[in-house]
């Protein structure tokens, strides 16, 4: 495959190599520690013996394009020229994050950010190495930090730097998450403590020898204990989910079987409120979604539990699966307008994937009739805790993270989640999912490279490549 | 032959010269929003005024990609896509401008906000809706970058939800000032930083039109889709209230 891409990019592919074989090095570099002007020596002793032989240059070529950083090598022209900026070489990874072609490419279609392109420049034109950090915003809240060096330079190419990144997201929302984590729990905790603390004071004070209260008691003390080991058990949940949320899933999985399973699993609930399903969905096998199986059918088993949790008693709750659907056909499915002209009605997401062309998605519909939600309170319901006015914390038995949980779920999925409802007129919340064929091993992803988009129209720009 | 050839290349160059000035100012436009939002939530005051001093340099780049764009029209008279193209850059480089003197103002009343009590499920909310923003402008960027034009729609598409944030926002800052007066300055200030943000997304889409206007040639027609107008026009509007 690579030699095969080099052997296309034409005859500069030996330029490309000596480049490669230096970054090569500065890449498995990244974590040594400075060695001041040794380092520098070692670099130019190594790229002499590259051209020789095509096996070893294609090895290399292939050791950079596995690592699992994205690295990026660099050519510029003069200071002043901001098209000359070009990405020479882009490995797998940084293709993928960046989304840009091999080679090619303006700098600046790539990178935006003043900091980084300021280092790159340091290493350009100023033979310095630099450290910087890049926080590219978007749903996922990574945070990468960016090295750049500068690469000894060729008589086609004078000017080059090594571009490295490292995915450091997992450090900063580790810290963010402990503080938060803390501040919640101890606050969502403190209410059934008091109340257990006042009872286990009333049953050793002066209902000691009261067996009715006793017995009273103890039920109230057996909710509030299910209570707290219930709000544990989603903090867990959701703490661990947003450790990984910006590991894509690995496994494909039915939308259908899925919700079909947390349906018959639900079957008691729904006896005890005299509740029934609506069920339409395509028959097995239709629904493939990229997605790990277990926070699937937390996210199913949440949405199907809120609605019968907030179904009138002998009501009807409508869910439905839909599949093939574009972003825009999932993001606008199937809008109820007597929901949305209620006065005080509205829809809105609560998470919208990042748009990649090629994309399918498969959708889960819930709706309920229960007493539906007032527009301002839908864009803070997958806040943590968030409670809607007039609903106390005692009385659903709620932990006020079940949509929280959903959020981050359909995030990591790179899917979407969706809400439309009206006081009175009950409340529908829509998830969907990309799509996968049954039996990738991981969900697909962008199948081109978008390439080199700034010169496309006109075609008549010459782009060095080698 | 040649010498027609060689200008046309020439032209070409200069012309993504001018795109790749108006991203990398996109960048600057972008960090300055999301520093500016940094600033109100963590209560950063040196980080509210490294924003306000860096403001400069947008305008700067303003003047710059405005001068090379006259420039291009007046000595190579470009037309159809390439005329579209050297004017997208002139009017992307005036919204960017707007874009940092909004992110500007909100850096400044973060260094008030941070002087008074910290009210933290309102910056929290603030936060949550500048996140939005910053990431409905990068898509916007980036459509712009790539000449992506279902990105573009996308974004022109999906813009109430950022609405529906500020009404939310609005409800609550009013909540928060009718129970406690003294904190009527700090909202007061808060409020504007959300309206600002309101703008930012309202250029982010704006950007959308010119991107679908450089690729297609055609202005958007029509207004963006609602989910639903009579919710809209009973809704009490905010600015109208205020």
């Amino acid at each position: 495959m690579i030699l095969v891409a080099l052997g296309k990019a034409n005859a500069g592919a030996g330029l490309l190599t000596a480049v490669v074989l230096v970054a090569l090095g500065l890449a498995l570099n990244f974590r040594a520690p400075r060695r001041g002007g040794g380092r520098q020596e070692s670099l130019t002793d190594a790229a002499p013996a590259a051209p020789t032989d095509p096996g070893d240059i294609q090895t290399y070529v292939s050791a950079l394009e596995l690592a699992p950083n994205p690295i990026l090598v660099v050519s510029a022209e003069e200071p002043d020229d901001l098209a000359g900026r070009r990405i020479a070489f882009a490995n797998a990874s940084a293709r993928d994050l960046l989304r840009v072609a091999r080679e090619g490419a303006l700098l600046v279609a790539a990178m935006r950010n003043p900091n980084v392109l300021e280092a790159i420049d340091d290493s350009l034109f100023g033979g310095q190495d630099r450290v910087v950090t890049y926080e590219p915003g978007g749903p996922e809240n990574r945070f990468w930090r960016v090295r750049t060096n500068p690469l000894p330079g060729t008589p086609a190419r004078p000017r080059l730097a090594l571009v490295i990144m490292q995915d450091e997201t997992d450090i900063r929302s580790n810290e963010r998450m402990r503080a938060d984590f803390l501040a919640n729990a101890s606050h969502e905790l403190r209410t059934p403590l008091a109340s257990l603390t006042g009872f286990i004071e009333t049953l050793r004070g002066h209902a000691k020898d009261d067996e009715a209260a006793r017995d009273r008691f103890l039920a109230i003390m057996g909710r509030q204990a299910d209570r707290m080991a219930r709000l544990i058990e989603d903090l867990m949940s959701l703490s661990r989910i947003e450790l990984n949320e910006h590991i894509r899933p690995s496994g494909v999985c039915d939308l259908t079987v899925a919700v079909a399973d947390v349906a018959d699993a639900l079957a008691p609930q729904l006896a005890a409120k005299d509740v029934a399903f609506d069920f339409a969905a395509p028959t097995k096998g239709e629904a493939w979604v990229a997605a790990d199986r277990d926070q699937l059918i937390q996210v199913v088993q949440n949405l199907l539990d809120n609605a019968i949790k907030y179904s009138p008693a002998k009501g009807v709750v409508t869910v439905e699966v839909a599949v093939g659907l574009t972003l825009e056909a999932a993001a606008g499915f199937r809008p109820d307008a007597r929901r949305l002209s209620a006065p005080d009605g509205g829809r809105m997401s609560l998470q919208t994937p990042t748009w990649s062309a090629d994309v399918r998605y498969a959708i889960l519909r819930v709706a309920d009739l229960g007493p539906g939600l007032a527009r301002e309170t839908l864009p803070r319901l997958t806040e943590r805790f968030y409670r809607v006015e007039g609903q106390k914390s005692g009385e659903r038995s709620g932990t006020g993270l079940g949509l929280a949980i959903v959020k981050h779920i359909v995030n990591r999925h790179r899917g979407g989640f969706l809400v439309e409802s009206a006081p009175g007129q009950g409340a529908v919340f829509c998830v969907y999912f990309p799509m996968a064929s049954p039996t990738a091993g991981s969900p697909p992803t962008l199948k081109n490279d978008r390439n080199m988009p700034l010169t496309e129209p006109s075609g008549r720009e010459e782009i060095k490549l080698s | 032959m040649s010498m027609n050839e060689h200008t046309l290349k020439f032209f070409g160059e200069e012309l993504n010269q001018l795109k790749a000035e108006v991203a990398r100012m996109g960048g600057l436009a972008e960090a300055q929003v999301a520093d500016a939002i940094a600033a109100v939530s963590d209560r950063d005051v040196t980080l509210a005024e490294s924003v306000v001093g860096r403001d400069r340099r947008l305008d700067l780049l303003q003047h710059d990609i405005e001068r090379k764009s006259i420039r291009l029209i007046a000595l190579r008279q470009p037309v159809a896509q390439d005329l579209r193209r050297t004017v997208g850059a002139m009017k992307m480089a005036s919204i960017l401008e707007r874009t940092g003197d909004y992110a500007k103002n909100i850096a400044k009343r973060a260094l008030v906000i941070s002087e008074a009590e910290p009210i933290t499920p309102l910056t929290r909310a603030i936060e949550r809706m500048g996140k939005l923003v910053a990431a409905r402008l990068k898509d916007a960027l980036d459509s712009y970058t790539s000449a992506e034009l279902d990105q573009a729609m996308n974004v022109w598409q999906n813009d109430e939800e950022v609405d529906e944030h500020y009404n939310s926002l609005f409800r609550e800052l009013l909540t928060y000032m009718i129970s406690d007066p003294r904190m009527i300055n700090s909202c007061a200030h808060m409020l504007f930083v959300a309206k600002n943000l309101e703008r930012i997304g309202d250029y982010a889409t704006n950007i959308a039109e010119i991107v679908h206007y450089e690729v297609t040639g055609e202005e958007i027609v029509g207004d963006r889709p609602k989910w639903s107008e009579v919710s809209r026009e009973d809704a009490s509007d905010p600015d109208l209230e205020a």
